[in-house]
């Protein structure tokens, strides 16, 4: 009896032994695999609620390429578990034979075996590995692999169809990004007593436009002007005004010019000993907020402002006033953090800090005490940051300023303001405007060109245009009008942004309102087009909305088909801009829309009438449908662009 | 702590008066018991809803003697014995919150049940059920079956981390085997998609709140109260839909419920971030509820008119009814009974855990534990242990029995039930030198000597018989009366007397064999004693046990400090491997009982092979006087 016991005893142990039962290592080795099921366990719960959050379309459009991605994602991760990070390219198709939407990642992936783990697979073998493992989902009917391993998906049909019924039924809407963040844009900020030329135009147009991208895609923007009304030439034009209109407290002193107020300003600072000297002076009494010299700087302002408000309500611009005075006060403070912190050395009794990776230090006290450019961008940049508490903090600044932004971000990461991988801090660099000889944009007389001056020709030549076309026998006068500012103003944007930011461009009048091609003059003279096929079937919105709730959008036609597929890439092509920030992707994306809708409307009647009579003998409301998705669709882009398409032109 | 007894009669209106009168003199006597019990006592008091239910549980009835009941279960059950409220009636019973929707939601309660007494067992699903939960069963249902009402089982499945599915058929097999139906068998986990819904609801009428404090933080004490209890409901409701979309890591974020417990417990937690998969719910869930979120839901939906549980959820008793009533449900009433405590064991699933792991015992229904499948295994007829706890009384006392009376009710059932027969446990050869007959003569034993009617069956009887060792002696003292030299004895049913003639002994002297010679009964003289004895038997192993542990109570730290490890009783189990039956037991099968003449009752053991049968003895015949 005891042996049996002893042999019971001892086949526990051994069974103990085998499940790992020794030693204290069982204990945390059991911990670790119990955390790793768990994690396994939330990885997979947070996928699903993505998805979950991805399918609650009715407040987002679905970006079917991150879907597909995501598709894609799970279908590698499933046949090559091991591969960390492997590469996860999904593209649209160039060619129809091509299916919808290709994934290109198997020849990527045969580079990393080969290097990681010495494995030669060949692409074709790890694409049809990949295409095994995909997952169970709503949007691919069928998958090929071609040539050395592309992986062309076909889109299903009644997946695309949805889409666009919910598209016409919730409207446009941005894609899903998540948490509500707040975003801060720099942009415009001219300088007070200068007038605006057309460097600031770029600024002015892309940032607005940058502006209504992020607040249509659900962001908390906040729009700012960062004027430059704190400089030392307000010394010389305080007290050029004090000698002007020495009343100027009690009466409000007519500077109707003030850019010659400037200049005038300016010849006697160049030439009089004694003005130059009193110049100083009211920069002291300015800077240590004098009421009288507060006032005279604020009469100047105000002149200034006006003007600018000017430009800014033809260009249908919003912004939020933050010059540089603004942050005047905090200046000092950032020189005592900087100092603090010793991140400053003096130099020649100047302060200064180096940023590694700059060569160029930054000034952020002169020897006279006085504050830099750089001090007021380091206050500004810590306000938008910790005060405003940016999640995006975006500046749309020509090129020219790029290192020195980038200097003063870098000082900003350096003194802990923020951490790049938790904040964005972007410079939406942009090129010089170029005239049409190539050379900076100048007037003839080699000025810098006024934009006031600019947008009164672009008005002139738009109605030339209008009129060239005989519009004007058409159109009531308000409705020209309409036409007019609409081509005119519209035009001028869409030439800027249209081109990619970071080139510089060529302003050209008769290019940008040149009705063919990719111009803003097409693509609303399209647009009007677009919108006058249901109008002349008849076919009022409110029948539309009840035909979008109650008719399947049939896409047998391959150019509805390809129609309806170019329609829903919006928000592929909007959460690409919101990420590189380049906006002409979206001019390109509604050319390419208004082309790809030219050839459906050519080969597919939406609309069949007699002959002879003229009579509507059918509608095909499926495709008064399409009409009006790309319509929608084609609005919204023009609303991000700041275009106002008009009914009738 | 004690009430007069006139004090007691005051508070305790509806209680019978002798009752009261006894408990309290009870009470008087175990003043000096343990400490605890007096700790209890304060707390209880604090609470001070329904005095009645409270009051009754400070009776400590220990051991079986003192104090036990007397009339049946049902009896105790039926009606208004305990003076419950009737279904529909909740609202009179002390205590019960009335809100403007009680009265208007009690109609529409009866309009589901049809005034029928709803009652439901709801075990968590994460261990064996032991003695303790056999007073929970006989409560539950017999309070049902007593008074025409359903019982459900009700399967506490929220916590996802512990449960296998082997314990959710054990515990409707235990339910099943004490011999009741379940109405139907349901889980908590059923509810989930309810019990979220609710939630939000609850959010939604400010009543809860997500929380960020660290389990450590609330833990304990007087814990500091909750910074996020104020945030705007909007902020709660998207930070529970995070938590249910796993965006929070575990501990990272909880839901609770805006309310103070009896003992001061500040906003007890709702729902938890677990990423772990359930039982049955699989991967849909990684929030799951906490029982005080789930426990009184889960009885509204099911609409329980009496929810029994024992008396340490008396301080859950506000969050149950307050919950119901922050979402404007049905709200049943919670009544609290006592613990059933066993001494000489331990019930909780860690410690038998420990004690298979240490080789203690053999497995969760080694008959030395008292969990129900050991008690199963041990040979403990199912009306034993229902009787045993008719008698503990379905009261609210608790109780805290010595296993004995267990054993003493399971003589009076096993009497009834377990047929004779006859079993050596240390054989000792006799031949009977002038039997008459060439070959074995065929003897008649009554199944229940006490009751003919239920039949005999047969025994061989030839000249080789076995009889125990310790029915032989060479040396005659006063008071022995069995087998000696010139002391013939009897052999039971055989109706033969034998005498000693010859004995044979090996080198050392130890007696290895008798040589007998035979007398029948009717012509011999009547000897002092019958023994019972085999005769081509079975050869069988027999396994005899004795309590595991040698203190009362083994987890009590003042009584075994060295823990309960250290307490065992190293004689708890003795296997006789070569012990001898007779041949009426050859085709038996497990959990079959007999009792074995003069040793006690046995219960076959699962352990049996064809070749060799296995016998578990359950209790012996009578109490050993030692133990009591």
């Amino acid at each position: 009896a005891f042996q049996e016991n002893e042999i019971k005893l001892l086949t526990a142990e051994i069974e103990h032994l085998k499940n790992f039962g020794c030693l204290g290592v069982s204990s945390s080795l059991e911990g670790l695999r119990d955390e790793n099921a768990k994690l396994k366990y939330r990885l997979n719960f947070l996928r699903k609620s993505l998805q979950e959050e991805r399918s609650k379309t009715a407040k987002s459009m679905l970006n079917i390429n991150s879907c597909l991605q995501e598709i894609f994602g799970a279908a590698i991760q499933a046949a090559y578990p091991d591969l960390e990070n492997p590469p996860l390219v999904v593209t649209p198709s160039q060619q129809p034979k091509f299916g919808d939407y290709q994934c290109n990642s198997a020849m990527g992936i045969t580079q990393i075996l080969l290097k990681t783990k010495e494995q030669k697979v060949s692409p074709r073998e790890i694409a049809e590995k990949i295409s095994k493992n995909i997952p169970p989902n709503e949007c691919i009917e069928k998958v090929e692999i071609a040539g050395p391993g592309f992986i062309n998906v076909h889109l299903r049909k009644d997946f695309v169809s949805k889409q666009l019924s919910s598209l016409l039924i919730n409207g446009v809407q941005p894609p899903a990004i998540g948490k509500r963040k707040k975003v801060v844009v720099d942009f415009s900020s001219p300088n007070i007593a200068k007038e605006m030329h057309v460097g600031h135009l770029r600024s002015t147009i892309i940032g607005e436009s940058m502006c209504r991208l992020f607040e249509f895609a659900g962001y908390d923007v906040l729009r700012l002007n960062h004027l430059g009304d704190w400089g030392t030439q307000f010394g010389m034009l305080i007290a050029h005004l004090q000698d002007k209109f020495p009343d100027y407290l009690t009466v409000s002193p007519p500077i109707g010019d003030l850019q010659a107020f400037y200049k005038e300003s300016k010849r006697r600072f160049d030439t009089e000993e004694e003005f130059k000297k009193r110049a100083y002076q009211c920069v002291v009494l300015l800077q240590s907020k004098n009421p009288d010299f507060i006032k005279a700087w604020e009469l100047i302002c105000d002149v200034s402002r006006k003007e600018f408000q000017k430009i800014y309500n033809c260009l249908d611009i919003t912004l939020i006033e933050r010059g540089e005075s603004f942050y005047h006060e905090m200046m000092k403070d950032i020189v005592k953090e900087f100092e603090d912190k010793g991140f400053v050395q003096v130099d020649d009794g100047r302060k200064i800090v180096f940023v590694p990776g700059f060569p160029v230090p930054l000034t952020i006290m002169k020897s006279d005490g006085g504050y830099t450019y750089d001090t007021s961008d380091l206050a500004a940049l810590k306000h938008r940051l910790c005060e405003e508490k940016a999640d995006i903090l975006i500046y749309v600044v020509d090129s020219g300023q790029s290192v020195h932004l980038q200097t003063v971000f870098a000082a900003g990461q350096m003194i802990g303001w923020y951490d790049p991988k938790v904040t964005r801090v972007a410079h939406a660099a942009f090129g010089v405007v170029l005239g049409e000889d190539k050379k900076k944009f100048k007037t003839r007389s080699g000025d810098t060109v006024r934009l006031i001056d600019l947008l009164e020709e672009g008005l002139k030549r738009a109605m030339d245009k209008l009129k060239d076309k005989e519009r004007d026998k058409v159109l009531t006068p308000e409705e020209l009008k309409a036409a007019q500012t609409s081509v005119a103003f519209g035009c001028i944007k869409y030439a800027d942004l249209s081109h990619n930011r970071l080139n510089d461009y060529v302003f050209s009048f008769d290019k940008m309102l040149d009705d063919r091609g990719n111009t803003a003059a097409y693509l609303l003279y399209a647009f009007t087009r677009i919108r006058a096929i249901a109008r002349l079937a008849s076919i009022d919105d409110q029948m539309l909305r009840k035909a979008a709730r109650e008719e399947v959008l049939i896409l047998d036609h391959e150019k509805e088909w390809k129609l309806g597929k170019c329609i829903l890439r919006f928000p592929e092509i909007l959460q690409k801009i919101l990420e590189d920030l380049l906006l002409h992707t979206l001019c390109d994306y509604l050319y390419e829309l208004a082309t790809t809708f030219t050839e459906f409307y050519d080969n597919c009647y939406c609309v069949e009438k007699d002959r002879q009579s003229g009579q509507i003998v059918k509608v095909n409301m499926w495709r008064l449908l399409l009409c009006e998705a790309t319509a929608t669709v084609m609005a919204k882009g023009f609303d991000i662009l700041g275009i106002k398409p008009v009914q009738r032109m | 702590g004690v009430l007069s007894a006139g004090e007691a009669r005051n508070r305790l209106r509806w209680a019978d008066g002798k009752t009261i009168k006894n408990e309290v003199d009870l009470q008087v006597l175990h003043l000096l018991g343990p400490k605890t019990e007096a700790d209890l006592e304060k707390k209880t008091k604090a609470a001070k809803a329904r005095p009645a239910m409270v009051e009754k549980q400070k009776v400590a009835v220990v051991n079986g003697e003192v104090g036990t009941e007397t009339r049946s279960l049902l009896e105790q059950l039926r009606g208004e014995a305990l003076k419950f409220h009737k279904p529909g009636e909740n609202y009179k019973t002390e205590g019960y919150v009335v809100t403007p929707n009680t009265m208007a939601l009690l109609k529409q309660h009866l309009a589901v049940t049809g005034g029928q007494v709803r009652t439901r067992f709801p075990p968590e699903p994460n261990g064996i059920l032991h003695i303790g939960h056999a007073k929970a069963i006989n409560f539950n249902f017999g309070y049902a079956k007593a008074n025409g009402g359903v019982c459900f089982l009700r399967y506490d499945d929220t916590n996802p981390e512990k449960e296998e599915e082997k314990y959710f058929t054990a515990i409707r097999e235990m339910v099943e085997w004490l011999g009741y139906q379940p109405y139907a068998v349901t889980h908590a986990s059923d509810y989930f998609d309810q019990l979220y819904t609710w939630a939000l609801e609850l959010i939604r009428r400010g009543q809860a709140y997500v929380c960020h404090q660290k389990v450590e933080e609330i833990k304990g004490h007087n814990p500091p109260p909750s910074p996020w209890r104020d945030r705007p409901v909007e902020e709660s409701l998207l930070l529970f839909e995070d938590m249910r979309k796993g965006k929070f890591g575990e501990g990272e974020a909880t839901l609770r419920m805006k309310l103070v417990m009896e003992d001061g417990k500040m906003d007890p937690v709702a729902y938890r971030v677990k990423f772990t998969p359930h039982h049955r719910t699989g991967d849909k869930w990684c929030i799951y509820p906490t029982y005080d979120y789930t426990h009184c839901l889960c009885d509204s939906i099911e609409h329980i008119t009496h929810s029994l549980c024992t008396k340490e959820f008396q301080a859950r008793r506000s969050s149950y009814f307050w919950l119901c009533n922050a979402l404007d449900v049905y709200c049943p009433v919670q009544w609290e009974y006592g613990r059933l405590n066993l001494l000489y064991t331990v019930v909780s699933k860690r410690k038998i855990i420990r004690l298979v792991e240490t080789g203690a015992v053999r497995d969760w229904d080694d008959p030395r534990l008292f969990t129900l499948t050991a008690l199963r295994r041990r040979g403990f007829p199912p009306e034993a242990i229902n009787n045993f706890c008719a008698r503990v009384g379905v009261t609210v006392a608790q109780a805290t029995m010595e296993p004995h009376l267990l054993e003493a009710c399971a003589r009076e059932v096993l009497n009834e039930q377990a047929p004779r027969a006859m079993a050596v446990l240390e054989p000792l050869k006799v031949t009977i030198t002038n039997f008459p007959a060439p070959k074995a003569l065929e003897v008649l034993v009554p199944n229940f000597p006490a009751d003919e009617s239920r039949g005999f069956h047969k025994v061989p009887f030839q000249s080789t018989i076995y009889i125990e060792e310790t029915d032989f002696r060479e040396e005659v003292d006063k008071g022995y009366k069995r087998l000696a030299p010139g002391q013939p004895v009897g052999l039971r049913h055989a109706g033969y007397v034998v005498s000693v003639q010859n004995i044979i002994k090996d080198a050392s002297g130890h007696v290895i064999e008798l040589e007998v010679t035979c007398t029948k009964s009717d012509v011999a003289e009547k000897p002092k004693a019958f023994i019972h004895w085999v005769s081509e038997p079975l050869a069988c192993e027999v396994r005899l046990y004795e309590r595991l542990f040698l203190h009362k109570n083994p987890e009590d730290p003042a009584e075994v400090p060295g823990g309960f490890l250290s307490d065992l009783n190293p004689d708890s189990l003795r296997v006789v491997h070569n012990a001898l039956v007779d041949n009426s037991v050859l085709s038996t099968r497990p959990f079959d009982k007999f009792q074995f003449e003069r040793l006690g009752y046995f219960s076959v053991d699962p352990d049996s092979t064809e070749g060799k049968l296995v016998f578990n003895r359950t209790v012996t015949l009578k109490e050993d006087p030692g133990k009591a």
